[in-house]
């Protein structure tokens, strides 16, 4: 966080811009699906406006033209002059994408924005605007108006002495009713007579303002003055429109300027002044020199106050009864209003608390924090620096590392386990947990964020690659850890592009193929077992076996004769340097292959596999931890090292007989479990502990599932027992080391490794089989 | 000569950013007491409980916008002195004019600088100090 409060606001306005984003995808969508009504649109105009907003406040000058143009479509939309149709959706949508880049460019984390592309959109959104013809046209007035921030207001002034005075309605007089405070220049010839014809060239400005001028916020003064910035003038007022004091009606206009402009001055010039208030006044303007005009044979009869615009009605009362009703814990009583009152004491000319004025209340809670109401119980939120959260994460994970070593203390003093020390501390296991529940569920967040920037990416891919596509999510409300949940969002984004690219077919080989033009595609998270599952699937062609085989054999990743299971073939894809993609695509043709996905997703201690269908489609799934801080494991002892396996991967352990275990080919060994061959893979041995097969049986076999669903046994020496332990990253203290997902710190302080059961499996795999698959080729 | 530190000032805006900057501009001015409200209607149950001197608020607010809170404001018999800065966007004319019925004290124009929202205070209460 920066000191500057400026570059603080900053922070959260792209903070905030993001929401926005989000906001605005999602109603666009719902207006896309026919579920909007005016509210979404509405909602969809203040997002706009919120960032146009914003962005001004920042000198973000292309954002605000760009939300300037988005803004003016869908105020025409709000108020039900243009109808909200499915080509002006889509085309919302895309100016959705391109808002969003113009934020990221903004910030600064995004490539510039493509000026063709935004341009392109203003042209489109000004078109829906203000039709074809007129969008040209409307592009400048725009522009000209954009500019315009003095409405000739007269503030309505206040006494702060009169604050807390007995109070009753305000008189709601229009400031402009007064006759404007003429500190002219030229005060004198406002009263003064007729003035003598002019001898240099000029204008005769005769200017009678209607009432609505006034009603406008209009300051005739201001105008006045304007004109004397153009050359010299004198200025006559003819009052004698006025009616007596009792006979005048305030909001009728009486008033009737002349003013003689001297000096080389263009008509145009002199219209400008009166640019914005030429529909409410009569004007007459002629060169100095010709007829004079006759003012009564100029001007048409003052039209009386047309009636105020209609304002929608509403209920005050009940509006105002509502606002006052207490808030369900009522305020306390006015102890702690301490600091305010003697402020407001020693400035007693200021805001004397009178009889009734307000009353101190307790300083209120920001009000925004505060619900609005019993009925509509929005979350309340505060905003944290994730510092803060991560710190407490980390005393958190010491925490329950002291606490796992006292337990392993207590118990080794040989205490009993009925005694109190040994419940007390139970206890505090317990609660142990439940803080760090407690503190990891802040971290959690929805992968929400992450799958609601895919429709676009969706629809821009079906659009490079002329393919029609659905998307479908589920699950968007699903929490796993805010890192997680940032660092998901590339190979989602991969996985999908890939799916479109290469996973379905064009629409005509799909209705060639007997199915719909438009091809699915189906992102879901959901929680499994401790982890959260993210799936990927689409109803293309899924994945051409014969061809992959043929790509893994032509780069020597396989031998040419080597038998492999369906799912083995699909899964080649994943190994680093395979690309089926026959041309480099600008789609999915980026030189990042699945094995980049795969590699990413396991540096978050995930997994990632493929399921395909030929002709039906491919399905990913990812396979993630909740959370990136904690893990449930088992700790087993293999040649004379503790490790950790992680639960979640264990599905039994049991002491292997020597009846079960066979060998295949002489090498690898396989144990039966539940009619089924398991290979079985020393752990001791792979990790390299130890160079020698010892013996097989005389140690601990945990059966293991992998991603992919295949399951393997490994081979310890003993079991410890079962531990949450505190992941510590191994990559930030040491290395990557293969078969290792991470270390952590044991109750009794020391280091034990985490194991990462699928490059064990496949490490042990290839200890024993790659030998074959040489010896084959 | 009214002081900016005795002013109270209430903050109505969606936008935790707008927000933010004009309490920023409003510290920077003097004005010490400060309080926000994230809609119209969080305003106006803020301006009851609490009376304040000022109320500026935007004008696109979900819930209740910031002519609704205007006229309850207005309506309230103990509130209704309560001077009111509309925010409007740029060309909002037609806006100023709707709230100039209602009783609006001033506008701001976004974006503002201080100095801007500085001369509007002023336009409503005089030079302060």
């Amino acid at each position: 966080m920066s000191d500057d409060p400026f570059e603080a606001i900053k922070v959260t306005f792209f903070q905030e811009c993001s929401e926005l984003l989000g906001d605005l995808e999602t109603n666009l969508l719902a207006l896309e699906n026919g579920e909007g009504d005016i509210e979404t649109i509405n909602a969809v105009f203040r997002a706009v406006h919120s960032v146009k907003g914003g962005a001004g406040a920042f000198g973000l000058e292309d954002l605000v033209r760009f939300a300037h143009v988005f803004e003016t479509l869908m105020d025409e939309l709000r108020s039900g002059r243009k109808e909200c149709d499915d080509v002006t959706i889509k085309t919302l949508l895309r100016a959705s994408d391109v808002l969003a880049d113009h934020i990221g460019a903004a910030q600064g984390v995004a490539p510039p924005v493509d000026a063709a592309r935004s341009a392109g959109l203003v042209a489109e959104l000004e078109v829906l605007t203000h039709g074809q013809a007129a969008a040209a046209a409307a592009a400048a007035p725009v522009a000209a108006a954009a500019d315009e921030d003095d409405f000739g207001f007269t503030p309505l002034t206040l006494d702060l002495a009169d604050f807390g005075a007995p109070v009753e309605l305000p008189s709601l007089e229009l400031p402009s009713l007064e006759l404007p405070s003429l500190d002219l220049p030229d005060l004198a010839a406002l009263t003064s007579a007729p003035l003598a014809a002019p001898s240099a060239a000029g204008w005769r400005i005769v200017f009678r303002p209607h009432p609505r001028l006034y009603a406008s916020a209009n300051d005739v003064s201001l105008l006045l003055r304007e004109l004397t910035r153009l050359g010299q003038t004198s200025v006559e007022l003819d009052a004698s429109g006025l009616p007596s004091l009792e006979a005048l009606e305030a909001e009728d206009a009486h008033l009737i300027w002349t003013i003689v402009l001297t000096g080389d001055v263009s008509e145009a010039a002199v219209r400008d002044v009166f640019d914005f208030v030429e529909m409410d006044c009569d004007l007459s303007i002629t060169a100095l020199g010709g007829a004079p005009a006759s003012v009564e044979a100029d001007l048409p009869p003052l039209p009386v106050l047309d009636a105020a615009p209609a304002e929608p009605e509403f209920d005050i009362a009940a509006l105002l009864a509502k606002a006052a009703a207490p808030v369900e814990a009522p305020a306390p009583a006015p102890v702690v209003a301490a600091p305010e009152p003697a402020v407001v004491a020693a400035q007693a000319p200021v805001a004397a608390p009178a009889a009734p004025a307000p009353k101190p209340v307790a300083p209120a809670a920001p009000a925004a924090a505060a619900p609005s109401s019993p009925a509509a119980v929005a979350p309340v939120t505060i905003r944290v620096d994730l510092d803060r959260v991560d710190r407490l994460i980390n005393v958190v994970g010491e925490l329950v590392i002291q606490q796992a070593m006292l337990a392993q203390r207590v118990m080794e003093s040989g205490l009993a386990r009925s005694s109190d020390i040994a419940l007390g501390l139970e206890d505090l296991e317990l609660l142990t947990r439940d803080i760090q529940d407690s503190v990891m569920a802040i971290r959690a967040q929805p992968v929400k964020s992450v799958f609601q920037r895919m429709p676009r990416l969706v629809r821009e891919v079906a659009e490079m690659t002329g393919k029609r596509v659905r998307l479908v999510t589920a699950g968007e409300d699903t929490e796993v850890d805010k890192t997680v949940v940032e660092r998901l969002a590339e190979p989602i984004t991969h996985m999908l592009r890939n799916a479109i690219d290469h996973g379905l077919e064009s629409p005509e080989e799909r209705e060639a193929a007997g199915k719909p033009a438009e091809g699915t595609v189906r992102l879901a998270a959901l929680h499994r077992s401790g982890r959260i599952v993210i799936e990927i699937s689409d109803d293309g062609k899924g994945i051409n076996r014969p061809r992959v085989r043929g790509i893994a054999v032509d780069r020597g990743l396989i031998a040419e004769d080597a038998v492999l299971t369906d799912d083995e073939v699909d899964n080649l894809i994943f190994l680093p340097g395979f690309s089926t993609a026959e041309t480099v695509t600008d789609v999915s043709g980026r030189g990042v292959g699945m094995d980049v996905v795969r590699r990413s997703i396991q540096a978050l201690g995930g997994r990632i596999s493929i399921s395909s269908n030929p002709g039906k489609g491919s399905t990913f799934t990812l396979s993630l931890p909740l959370t990136l801080a904690v893990l449930d494991g088992m700790v087993v002892s293999a040649a004379e090292q503790t490790l950790v396996a992680p639960l979640s991967a264990i599905v039994e352990s049991l002491t292997p007989r020597v009846e079960d275990i066979h060998h295949v080919g002489g090498h690898d060994a396989v144990i039966r479990f539940r009619d089924e061959f398991v290979p079985m893979v020393d752990v001791g041995r792979v990790m390299g502990f130890r160079d020698d097969a010892t013996t097989l049986t005389g140690g601990v076999v945990m059966i293991v599932e992998t991603e992919a669903g295949s399951r393997a046994a490994l081979l310890v020496d003993a079991i410890n027992g079962q531990r949450q332990v505190v992941i510590k990253s191994l990559e930030t203290h040491y290395r990557h080391v293969d078969g290792v997902s991470a270390a952590t710190i044991l109750g009794d302080g020391s280091v034990a490794l985490i194991l990462d059961i699928d490059a064990l499996v496949t490490a042990g795999r290839r200890k024993s089989n790659r030998p074959e698959l040489k010896m084959a080729s | 000569m009214p002081a900016a530190s005795a002013l109270n000032v209430l903050v109505v805006d969606d936008q935790l950013t707008m927000r933010s900057l004009i309490r920023n501009s409003l510290q920077q001015i003097g004005v010490r007491e400060i309080s926000e409200a994230a809609d119209g209607e969080l305003g106006l149950r803020a301006a009851i409980t609490k009376p304040v001197h000022l109320i500026i608020s935007d004008f696109n607010m979900p819930n209740l916008d910031g002519l609704g809170l205007l006229r309850a404001i207005r309506a309230h018999p103990p509130t209704s002195k309560t001077a009111f800065i509309m925010l409007t966007g740029r060309a909002d004319r037609e806006l100023v004019q709707r709230a100039v019925q209602f009783g609006v004290n001033n506008y701001l124009v976004k974006p503002f600088t201080t100095a801007q929202l500085k001369e509007k205070l002023e336009g409503v209460f005089g030079p302060l100090t």
